[in-house]
């Protein structure tokens, strides 16, 4: 019998596990019975280098398996056939746990390792359930969300934070007065009447079925993930020492992201970091092009100050911004400003100056809310004793300028991939790169 | 009377007339009145925008007391609930709002430059098919509509949401306007089976055909679309009849499958314009108070009972509009 907890290592039984968990140092020494389990998978490679030896091998592994099935076009999927092997189930939910902890300690909840952890999980228990039965699959699914949902109607609100977070989307759930349309009965009872020529219970089946419900235990347990990597960081900061082995795990975890990043030219340094270099305009988004057109008197503030001003200050000075996960000044990678006053603000202006009529000609007091948010505070020339007065806004998310400037999203196929405008620019001088082996633009 | 009294911009004289002789605090709906205390309120004196914020009040008799003596150009209250409302600090709770502004939805009937009974009837026709999509689909309820004087404001004050923050907020705007083309791929048992927004009449699909009906039986021959050349814009006019009588499958085989893909995925952006999303993301926002003058176009900004039968130019006109020569 499959345990829940091989799905929703969180789940009781999964915690039951962790219970009898014992002593952290004894997880990186070899483990005979998890060998013998990973050797004995169907179709696994049994190549030395592929077999975990130990659970910490095993953490490794299971994040390892996500990052190079997303980056990796020659991904070899019997290298982890373990991992689809329930019987490992002891060992899979301690690795889990460990993860999360190693992740939290080091690097907290908002990190790209906390969002590889999380999404990893997500990822991992869709393919795991791919491979059940329909029955088993439709089984496991109805105990975990058993658990999950206390409540036999479910209203969406309750989904508060997995839709914050973006993880499901309001269009993805059916609701009727504010309830989650999940059952069979609840479905015929509320739409069969509407649905002419066509039988409802299939319909109900295509929409809903498992797929609605998968969606939503997968969604839960991919923030009650988040969720423990927060409370872990949350607890760490009261204790002193964190344990070796997790600071050692995570410095693992670490080593497979930095993998992930291929290094494509001279604008990435050796551990997949994006280093500064002049602006390449052909690299730009849609939205970004379309500022530099000049905008129309409605929504050319916002347009220029919230959301072309950090575009372009992040894309010149620290293009990494969001892989980083730290605050930065202006200053600590323009120290002198050079570029800031000779590049950065005269772009801004030129695309101030653009608009109809020009943003500068009846709203001189605009150029202070530039500085602002570059972070030099309120004043009208940028100056280093006034850094810091103000944050250096972090440029606008595509959702956000979905919101904000509908106007300006008129998005391409490169955008199908990317979140920021940012990243669409990181994007594609990577390709560019890529195609024309010489890039444009210089080192810095 | 003569129309050209309507939508002039109110002189101070009758501002203060406004203020002292009809204006009454009783106007103010309950739901503001029962959170004066919680609320910043924020006047405009000079007609320049709402300079004079961080505003609060007590007690409603000093709220009356200010209006009534300093009859401002416009006043407004924050959406927001604070514990400290002096200092925007101790937030509570916010509003769920949308914004309907008349002079900026798309597709607009009229040409009119500021607003005139023709759009502002169409945004009232929008206001009705959100609040019902709020009602039906998300089950919210104590939904407020106010007669903004240029357009409408939904103000929901159900407290399921009204802790919700910018994202969640960002979520029901898309949804309730159809700002994404729903999927038509489903799949089931290993098969997958193509079934378009319009043959699933409820849920998301339902609410996004409600909204390519009406964008389509609006569109006219110089509406300008992304996406949507000449050509294909013409036969939709052409074809859409079909569409009138929810005869959707003959209409997408009319205009072709391609195209009619091409043709929503415009649509679906164009149904951002409906609403401010900038309003409803806005935890802070300040909205026109009910009952206050919007002195720019001389009407009465007020809560709406009857959303059916509300006309504006019956309803809304405050009493110096028609005495004036
Ligand atoms: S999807 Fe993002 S990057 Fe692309 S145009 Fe829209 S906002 Fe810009
Ligand atoms: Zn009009």
């Amino acid at each position: 019998m499959v345990s829940v907890a091989f799905i929703n290592p969180l789940s009781d039984e999964g915690r039951q596990i962790v219970r009898e968990m014992g002593n952290l140092d004894l997880f990186r020494e070899d483990n005979a019975k998890l060998i013998d389990l990973v050797i004995h998978t169907r179709l696994q490679d049994i190549s030395e280098e592929f077999i975990p030896h130990n659970y910490v091998d095993l953490a490794v592994k299971r994040l390892e398996w996500y990052i190079r099935k997303k980056n990796d076009p020659n991904f070899n999927y019997n290298k982890y056939s373990f991992l689809f092997n329930y019987d490992i189930t002891r060992f899979d939910v301690i690795s889990f746990y460990l993860l999360c902890q190693a992740v939290g300690v080091k690097f907290g909840p908002n990190s790209r390792e906390s969002r590889a952890m999380v999404e990893s999980q997500g990822k991992l228990m869709q393919s795991r359930l791919s491979e059940f039965s329909r029955i088993d699959r439709e089984d496991l699914i109805k105990k975990i969300l058993d658990s999950l949902l206390s409540d036999e109607k479910v209203k969406w609100t309750f989904f508060e934070d997995i839709l914050s977070s973006r993880k499901l989307k309001l269009e993805d759930l059916v609701m009727d007065h504010g309830d989650i349309i999940l059952n069979r009965e609840d479905f015929i009872e509320s739409f069969s009447s509407k649905i002419e020529h066509r039988d409802p219970d299939k319909i109900y089946n295509m929409m809903i079925g498992d797929k609605v419900k998968e969606l939503i235990m997968n969604r839960m347990i991919m923030q009650k993930t988040e969720d423990y990597i927060y409370k872990v960081q949350q607890k760490s900061k009261r204790e002193i020492e964190p344990n070796p082995l997790l600071l050692e795990l995570a410095e693992k975890v670490s080593t497979v992201l930095s993998e992930s990043f291929p290094s494509y030219g001279h604008k990435v340094g050796g551990n997949g970091e994006i280093k500064a270099a002049p602006l390449n305009p052909n690299a730009f988004p849609p939205c970004v092009k379309l500022v530099l057109e000049g905008m129309k008197s409605g929504g050319r503030n916002d347009a220029i100050i919230l959301f072309f001003t950090p575009f372009v200050s992040y894309a010149r000075l620290y293009p990494d911004i969001f892989r980083k996960n730290v605050t930065v000044k202006v200053s600590d990678v323009d120290p002198n400003l050079s570029v800031v006053q000779n590049e950065i603000l005269p772009l801004i202006y030129g695309a101030a100056e653009q608009c109809t009529p020009p943003l500068f000609d009846d709203q001189p007091q605009e150029k202070i809310n530039i500085n602002a948010k570059l972070g030099f505070g309120m004043h009208a020339v940028v100056e280093l004793k006034h850094e810091g007065e103000s944050i250096w806004y972090t440029p606008m998310s595509c959702e956000k300028v979905k919101l904000h400037l509908p106007s300006l999203c008129k998005p391409d196929k490169t955008c199908k991939r990317i979140g920021n405008p940012l990243s669409y620019y990181i994007r594609k001088l990577w390709e560019s790169d890529e195609t024309n082996g010489n890039p444009e633009g210089n080192e810095d | 009377m003569d129309e050209n009294h309507f939508l002039k911009p109110a002189s101070t004289e009758e501002r203060r007339l406004y203020y002292r002789e009809e204006w009454n605090i009783e106007d103010i709906p309950d739901f503001i009145k029962n959170s004066v205390d919680k609320r910043e309120f924020g006047f405009d004196h000079l007609g320049r925008g709402p300079n004079d914020r961080y505003r609060v009040f007590r007690s409603l008799d000093l709220l009356r007391k200010f209006l009534r003596y300093r009859t401002p150009f416009a006043a407004y209250s924050s959406v927001a609930f604070y514990e400290k409302p002096q200092r925007r600090d101790g937030w509570i709770k916010s509003e769920v709002v949308f914004d309907v502004d008349a002079k900026d939805i798309p597709l607009r009937k009229c040409n009119c430059e500021g607003v005139c009974d023709v759009c502002l009837n169409q945004a009232r026709e929008i206001v009705c098919s959100l609040m019902d999509i709020l009602k039906g689909d998300l089950g919210l309820n104590d939904i407020h509509v106010i007669y903004s004087g240029r357009g409408y404001h939904l103000r929901v004050l159900d407290e399921s949401v009204m802790k919700v923050n910018s994202d969640v907020r960002g979520q029901i705007v898309k949804y309730i306007i159809g700002a994404e083309v729903p999927q038509s791929e489903y799949g089931s048992d290993g098969v997958t089976y193509k079934l378009e927004h319009f043959s699933l009449p409820f849920g998301y699909p339902q609410v996004f055909t409600e909204r390519v009906k009406y964008a389509i039986l609006h569109l006219t021959e110089s509406t300008e679309m992304d996406g949507v050349n000449n050509k294909l814009l013409k036969d939709v006019i052409k074809y859409r009849e079909f569409i009138n009588n929810d005869e959707w499958g003959l209409f997408r085989g009319k205009v072709g499958p391609i195209r009619y893909q091409r043709l929503i995925k415009s649509i679906a952006s164009l149904n951002m314009g409906w609403v401010d999303a900038k309003v409803s993301i806005d935890l802070k926002r300040i909205l026109r108070l009910p009952s206050s003058l919007h002195s720019m176009v001389s009407m009465k900004c007020m809560e709406v009972n009857n959303l059916e039968n509300f006309d504006p130019f019956q309803d809304a006109v405050p009493r110096f509009v028609y005495e004036r020569k």
